[in-house]
């Protein structure tokens, strides 16, 4: 008998922009889908709660520099999330055994929003498995007296008012609110992305677990998140050692869809002078 | 038996609150400054009289729920209610319908109470259980995505923990418990009746046919608690028996006054509160994510488009007693609609018919139960007018003189060994001399 179940790949809703088929790896019985493109060094992308199932433009733009995997964490995408996912644990033992199977061994891990706590769980996990990790809006940390807000409580127009401070790429971005097989879709996104952070919103053993990191460390922030304090980011980089802060102008929360280039920059940058 | 079982429920809102124009919503985020604790002292005062008069007015029964952080209910823990209404009533079962057992650290804690309620009731309780709506899983650090499975667990910890001796130990996903073993057990064997609220959710439907349990509608358009209704004998046949008509309640608020003219102008306001204030509700807050299986959403979502089905917050009372989801009128009015619904349904038992309804006077409450009472519920019932519990034997005597007089099996009489006298002594004796 196993104690693994086997999951069944899922059909998705295939969004209209930036769609892409991706590849499936099978990893303790879930076929993880994902997306990889590009040579040089190896870069890990993990993706926030949301926007999943594309090659997004600042995919392409590090993938020009860099051999770029992004995986669709279990509930996320195409890859389906079996009975016993459940946490960051799981999450980080996935993606070691993920990165087994891939043949990769070492690799920059960068991790946008819920993506950046799970980067952050990985790095404590296996820092030694790391060349650099990138944390871009993260969340995962305590802010006491400053928790912010709860984007599950926000209505769809609320979140998108949160996520972007550029109206035009808010509006690029806007799911068809008659789309009903996405509606669906982003419905159980959001139900995964529940089960990981739902509460409490902090890890607070990544204060003294991150202190294992001991690669090149780098946090990138919103010029002004309305999502997630800005002071979020802040002690993300106070907490990792000799990491350093950026800040991508024009920008809020969702910095990956907003100001691609200016990020792709810095982000290739970074990697580029951590793998001398 | 009676052709139906009507049963009296009570909310307890707190309507004191900005109208809902002014309010996006009056559950989470409403803040709890609106409660001013002398206004709510008055009317839990007003509400727990009005639970305890339906015993006198000769309902099947008195019913309560729990809801958290909001003014549509105000019953965060229904226990403590139904002790107050048991300890003022002799005879009318009692309803907690129900705990929210997903929401709680320790499922065993609901089964104590609900023990110690059927015991010091004399086997009077209906036991409820429900998930808790979406909203109530912004209070507390329970995933909504783990709702269902923990529901399903805490209720099987709960029904082991009434039928198995104890001790044992529970392993379950989410509850681990050493050792169960609740004293006291409840009265009524093997366990109070169990019903389940629900939404028509196929998961719940199956959940209740599995079970023998009763369903019971929450409020929902006619068309939709049909169809519930129709879903739950359909699942019962799958199963290989027929549902009894005492598996499916309604729930339908129900207003009777002189004259239909009468009873519209006096209920519809208040009626009109509960859904458009009391139930005021975003759907991000309806449905956090998780709460419902991603199979649920799509299934209700497409029910919804296709019956194109308003939020309740947006229902007009126009809509609200067109759609069936109350009904309202003279007597003769609410018995022809009343009788005829329940036929449409199959259903057995009516909740909050001739009950009390979110801002509504305490006098206009009495008045509507005293007329369901007097000249609706009669239509219902065999000749003598009882609730069928008062034909039914007790479940425990009600006096100490029928407890002496009943034979019962050995039991163990409190004994111990006494300074200066021989061996075990039984110490109800033990004040009297050992030789007298």
């Amino acid at each position: 008998m196993s104690y693994v179940d086997i999951v069944e790949k899922v059909s998705v809703p295939k969004p209209d922009r930036f769609y892409t088929p991706p590849q499936f790896a099978e990893i303790q019985g879930i076929p993880i889908a994902y997306r990889r493109a590009g040579n040089g060094e190896p870069v890990l992308f993990i993706h926030g709660a949301g926007y999943t199932r594309r090659w997004l433009p600042l995919y392409q733009m590090l993938s020009e520099h860099c051999d770029f995997i992004a995986p669709e964490i279990p509930g996320f995408g195409e890859t389906p999330a079996p009975k016993w996912f459940r946490n960051f644990d799981d999450l980080s033992i996935l993606l070691d055994e993920f990165l087994n199977r891939l043949g990769v061994d070492r690799v920059h891990l960068i991790g946008y929003s819920m993506g950046g706590w799970a980067a952050a769980e990985f790095a404590t996990f296996y820092p030694r498995r790391l060349k650099s990790l990138a944390l871009l809006t993260p969340i995962g940390l305590r802010l006491p007296g400053n928790p912010g807000v709860d984007l599950f409580q926000l209505s769809v127009p609320d979140l998108l008012n949160r996520l972007f401070n550029d109206k035009v790429v808010q509006q690029e971005f806007t799911p068809n609110p008659d789309d009903f097989e996405e509606g669906v879709h982003l419905y159980s996104e959001f139900s995964a992305a529940a089960r990981l952070i739902w509460a409490p919103r902090y890890n607070l053993a990544l204060e003294h677990r991150l202190l294992r990191v001991t690669c090149p460390t780098l946090v990138v922030r919103a010029e002004d998140d309305h999502l997630v304090p800005n002071e979020m980011a802040e002690k993300f980089a106070e907490v990792l050692p000799g990491c350093r802060l950026e800040k991508i102008a024009e920008t809020g929360h969702e910095l990956c869809l907003e100001r691609p280039a200016p990020l792709a920059k810095v982000l290739n940058a970074f990697i580029a002078e951590a793998a001398r | 038996m009676n052709k139906l079982r009507f049963y009296f429920f009570h909310l307890m809102p707190y309507p004191h609150i900005p109208p809902a124009e002014q309010i996006e919503s009056s559950w989470v985020t409403l803040s709890n400054k609106y409660y001013d604790p002398q206004r709510g002292h008055t009317l839990y005062k007003e509400y727990l009289n009005q639970l305890v008069a339906a015993e006198r007015f000769g309902f099947d029964g008195t019913c309560i729920n729990e809801h958290h952080a909001n003014f549509y209910g105000t019953m965060p823990s229904p226990n403590i209610i139904a002790s107050n209404v048991i300890a003022r009533t002799e005879h009318i079962p009692v309803g907690v319908i129900g705990n929210a057992i997903p929401l709680h650290g320790n499922p065993v804690r609901v089964a104590e109470e609900i023990a110690m309620l059927d015991v010091i009731s004399g086997g009077r309780m209906i036991c409820g259980f429900v998930r808790g709506i979406g909203c109530e899983y912004f209070n507390n650090g329970v995933v909504p995505a783990d709702s269902v499975e923990r529901f399903e667990e805490a209720h099987d910890l709960i029904i082991k923990a009434w039928t198995k001796p104890g001790p044992f130990t529970f392993q379950g996903d989410h509850f681990y418990i050493p050792n169960v073993n609740p004293v006291p057990l409840p009265l009524q064997q093997p366990h109070p009746p169990i019903w389940i609220p629900g939404q028509g959710s196929l998961e719940t439907l199956q959940f209740v046919a599995r079970h023998h349990y009763t369903y019971m509608m929450v409020y929902s358009p006619r068309w939709f608690c049909k169809l519930a209704a129709d879903g739950l004998r359909e699942e019962c046949k799958r199963l290989g028996y027929e549902a009894p008509k005492s598996m499916f309640n309604a729930c339908i608020p129900t207003y009777v006054a002189e004259t239909d003219a009468q009873a519209h102008k006096e209920a519809k306001g208040h009626l009109s509160w509960i859904f458009n204030t009391g139930l005021k509700i975003p759907d991000q807050l309806f449905f956090p994510p998780g709460y419902m299986t991603t199979k649920s959403f799509r299934n209700f979502t497409t029910q919804l488009i296709k019956g194109k089905v308003k939020a309740q917050h947006k229902l007009s009372y126009e809509e609200l007693v067109k759609e069936g989801y109350i009904i309202v009128g003279s007597p003769e009015t609410v018995k022809n609609q009343l009788g005829e619904y329940c036929e449409q349904l199959g259903a057995g038992g009516v909740i909050n018919a001739g009950s009390a309804y979110g801002p509504m006077p305490d006098w206009m409450v009495m008045k509507n139960m005293q007329i369901f009472a007097e000249e609706v519920m009669p239509a219902f019932r065999e000749a003598d007018g009882k609730p069928d519990y008062l034909r039914q034997a007790r479940p425990a005597p009600l006096t100490s003189t029928e407890f002496s007089a009943l034979v019962r099996g050995p039991e163990e009489m409190p004994r111990a060994r006494v300074d200066g006298r021989e061996g075990l002594v039984d110490l109800r004796y033990a004040h009297v001399d050992a030789n007298a």
